[in-house]
């Protein structure tokens, strides 16, 4: 089975009825999209297909061969943070961060179809997506902002203390 | 204040949103085996065989390990300030709560460490389970813990933890009306979306290493040490990246079982609680049970508090006794009352064991208390915000633990509250401060306390 | 994971007709929002599995006044039809829940662990709908309440019903995007002038109602479970009755 993911051609060896999630995580080993709940509960693992978002817990990676994936990596990267990224850290719209990766690609669908920076517009596209360090506000507001065109002085909030993970990493 | 108000930027911001954080599931070593665990299936029961040889000999199985394979198998989250120890890492002959761990596996996959643990082989003898706090002190209530029904190791070896303060018997015939209520809140689980999770990797020198959801690291460190029987320089704790904790995470869940697994088995183990697991087995918020009678005056002043407390621990006693403990400091609120007869008890049910949430201990009384003064104001037919301010904490007035107040926030909120939902406050009632209390505002059950908390 | 697993991916509604046969050992797989939680949990060993996404089950079309929507056609596409079908489709879940989830899904799913399910049973047995499904004996058309009957050993491959005059739909409303209706009424007036109401979040699957409020709780089996006591229920149920009754009425 073939997948593409973040623009990276992949062969797929896991059986044709694992999640999409299982094989991002485990056999591809790209670990933003998240376990959370395995059920379809949580919008962590949420990625796009095709530019859709869709739970990838619910998705057998059989249903989606040949399909373009992206995750959050294939947004940007540290260096170069795409708008919806810049909106996110401008406005400390990731808390925790565990929820950020599912949040930020129901957001990045919901501005490439168009969505206005209305607030229930965006509580309606989040609405499967749940931030349990109740953040919301400022995860509307980053969303609304990057729907209305605005510009971020990362400056300060996205200095080269902010591009170190300090903890896990191997 | 610099900080406060001011862009700063967030040591791990910029990861988060590019998805570079490496959380506990996300530690990638080559090689790392799946654990599961088998879990008490009922609330209550002796378990008459354990037979986990099915399972030992399956293909991709490389370790079981059982409670006959922990060098320490009894060490409680407190232990370390000398609070006895009372529940195993894994069940021995009784489990006490469904989902309790029994046994534990590490496979080469996830499907082969659940048909694992599906091939063990587990025999019960269910008992009577007990749910209800207020059962748990019956002559017939079934017996749930091997201390009994609730904590006995208190200071003094005393069965509860209890505050007397001032002349309650003369507050109480004082007294113009008495205003009991109940108060009842539920027990809350907090659903980090990180489900309980944990990687140990035994490292060449002999060290294991353990990538740890853990709120509370070192916590962590000393709890897995014990179980271990090792000194801590065998341990390295990796921490730092909590996906939602909010106190679910300061119990030590999975990294000691984690660290058997990897030491039985030679390699790296990796265990991911389910959703399912998270809510039916991870530690909930307690629920309280607290009982309040108030000797108040006709114009609400609150002379003397009696008050119960039964905790609901769950089936061990983990940190409760010093949440209760917690509780009873606070369990004025934010008001100062000058009598009081507390007894709280930490009361063992066959429901998951609780813990720490937010506020541990603290919230509960100050949903009671709350609730509790604005009762006393509709009986009183008092206003509600005047009976706050004036039994509000002041300087000088002592909590019930005896601590002289320094800095006491109450009339600062209050006033900022009825600010917030545009109550008109009295004159005099606005013009307060916390200051330490004079005129009206220094009734006479109040002057012996005033500056001399060793009174009390 | 090494799954021995066959998957068939029929690309046309006879090839998905063939392949489902008799319909032993298949596991169907619409959108997989229900299916796949099983099997990720283990709960659920799969054989043989068939993925309808690509048999040309799907999709919306009107023929005279007759509708008629394809079992794998996803929930989202119905969030927009009239009462009562395009307003329960909407109090489905969440938009990318239900951008994947079908109505043959959902019409199908059994009673859930801990709550009903099958919200869109209720505004089609309010608007009467026939069910066409293959199987033992080959294709079947059928009225929807003998279907979900009977509906082992069979695979839906649309239903259809007449345009209704007017229709209405009333659900308690759940503060949580996951979770399946506690309670649902759905009404619609056919074309002859005949209101039918049916009622989903049961005990069992969804049934019909006669219409009368103070008799619905009687005519249904209202069961305790993870959302709701069956006495709540049986409160709420005459009030969602008379709030269809008078949504259809008021559209008359």
């Amino acid at each position: 089975m073939n997948l593409t993911v973040n623009g990276v051609a992949h062969e797929v060896e896991s059986g044709p009825l694992t999640s999409l999630l299982d094989v991002l995580r485990e056999e591809l080993a790209i670990t933003s999209p998240k376990a959370g709940c395995e059920q379809g509960g949580c919008g962590a693992c949420t990625v796009l297909v095709d530019g859709v978002a869709r739970r990838s817990c619910l998705t057998p990676v059989a249903s989606v061969q040949g399909t373009e994936i992206t995750t959050v990596e294939g947004l940007g990267s540290p260096s170069d943070l795409s708008p919806l990224q810049q909106a996110f850290t401008h406005h400390y719209a990731a808390q925790c961060g565990f929820c950020t990766s599912g949040m930020m690609l129901a957001a990045q669908a919901y501005i490439d179809g168009g969505g206005s920076d209305g607030h229930e517009a965006i509580q309606e596209a989040i609405a499967g997506h749940v931030c349990r360090c109740t953040g919301y506000v400022k995860i509307i507001d980053a969303i609304a902002a990057v729907a209305r065109g605005d510009e971020f002085d990362l400056t300060v909030t996205a200095s080269s203390a902010g591009m170190v993970n300090l903890g896990g990493a191997v | 204040m610099k900080a406060v108000g001011a862009r700063l930027p967030r040591y791990d911001g910029v990861a988060h949103v590019t998805g570079r954080t490496v959380f506990v599931d996300d530690v990638r070593v080559p090689g790392t085996l799946w654990v599961k665990a088998l879990r008490s299936p009922v609330h209550h029961a002796d378990i008459t065989r354990l037979d986990t040889s099915a399972a030992e000999t399956m293909k991709g199985v490389h370790a079981v390990v059982t409670w006959q394979d922990v060098p320490l198998l009894e060490y409680g989250h407190l232990s370390a300030l000398g609070i006895p120890a009372d529940e195993p890492l894994l069940a021995k002959d009784e489990v006490r709560y469904k989902g309790q761990p029994i046994a534990i596996v590490a496979a080469e996959d996830e499907e082969t460490a659940m048909a694992a643990v599906a091939a063990m082989k587990l025999d019960l003898q269910e008992k009577p389970a007990l749910f209800d706090v207020r059962k748990a002190f019956d002559a017939d209530a079934p017996v749930v813990h091997q201390w009994g029904n609730w904590y006995p190791h208190f200071e003094a070896e005393m069965d509860r933890r209890q505050i007397r303060k001032g002349d309650i018997d003369r507050a109480f015939a004082d007294a113009d009306v008495i205003v009991q209520g109940v108060y009842r809140p539920a027990a809350i689980e907090h659903v980090p979306v990180e489900t309980q999770s944990c990687q140990v990797v035994p490292e060449a020198n002999g060290r294991l290493t353990i990538y740890s959801c853990t709120q509370a690291l070192y916590f962590s460190l000393g709890v897995v040490a014990a179980h271990l029987q090792v000194p801590l320089n065998r341990l390295k704790v990796v921490g730092g990246t909590v996906g939602g904790g909010f106190g679910g995470k300061v119990d030590t869940a999975t990294e000691t079982m984690c660290c058997l697994l990897a030491q039985k088995s030679g390699r790296p183990v990796r265990w991911r609680w389910t959703r399912e697991e998270e809510f039916l087995c991870s530690s909930t918020r307690a629920p309280w049970h607290m009982e309040i009678a108030d000797a108040v005056t006709e114009d609400g002043w609150i002379l003397g508090r009696k008050m119960l407390t039964l905790h609901d621990s769950g089936a061990y006693a983990r940190f409760s006794p010093y949440g209760l403990t917690k509780h009873s400091f606070h369990h004025t609120g934010a008001y100062t009352i000058p009598n009081l007869h507390f007894d709280g008890y930490v009361v063992f049910t066959n429901r998951v064991p609780t813990t720490a949430m937010r506020g541990f201990g603290v919230t509960s009384v100050s949903f009671a208390t709350e609730t509790h003064v604005s009762r006393i104001a509709e009986v009183l037919g008092v206003d509600p915000w005047e009976i706050r301010l004036k039994n509000a904490n002041r300087i000088g007035d002592t909590s019930p633990n005896g601590v002289a107040y320094a800095d006491p926030s109450t009339v600062p909120v209050v006033k900022a509250l009825a600010d917030g939902v545009g109550a008109k406050l009295a004159p005099n009632l606005q013009a307060m401060t916390p200051a330490a209390r004079e005129g009206d505002l220094l009734p006479e059950h109040l002057v012996a306390q005033i500056g001399n908390p060793e009174d009390h | 994971m090494t799954q021995a697993t066959e998957v068939l991916v029929p690309t046309s509604p006879d090839e998905a007709a063939a392949a489902f046969g008799d319909g032993s050992g298949v596991t169907v797989i619409g959108g997989g929002t229900i299916v796949m939680p099983e099997i990720t949990y283990g709960r659920l060993k799969v054989g043989k599995a068939l993925l309808l996404g690509k048999a040309g089950l799907s999709g919306v079309s009107r023929n005279g006044g007759t509708v008629t929507i394809g079992a794998a056609t996803p929930i989202a596409d119905l969030v927009d039809l009239p009462p009562p079908l395009g307003p329960c489709a909407a109090n489905v879940a969440d938009g990318e829940i239900r951008a994947q989830a079908t109505l043959g899904g959902n019409v199908c799913a059994g009673p859930g662990p801990d709550a009903p399910r099958g919200d869109l049973q209720g505004p089609l047995l309010a608007l009467d709908a026939t069910a066409r499904s293959t199987g033992p004996g080959g294709e079947r058309s059928e009225p929807l309440e003998s279907f979900l009957d009977d509906r082992a050993g069979r695979l839906l491959l649309d239903v259809s019903f007449g345009e209704p005059a007017a229709g209405a739909f009333a659900a308690l409303d759940y503060p949580h995007t996951h979770e399946y209706t506690v309670l649902a009424v759905s009404g619609a007036r056919g074309a002859d002038g005949a209101v039918r109401l049916a009622a989903t979040g049961l005990a069992d699957h969804a049934r019909t109602l006669s219409g009368d409020p103070d008799a619905a709780a009687s005519e249904v089996r209202l069961g305790d479970d993870a959302l709701a006591s069956g006495w709540y229920r049986q409160q709420v149920l005459p009030v969602l009755v008379r709030r269809v009754l008078a949504d259809l009425e008021e559209a008359r």
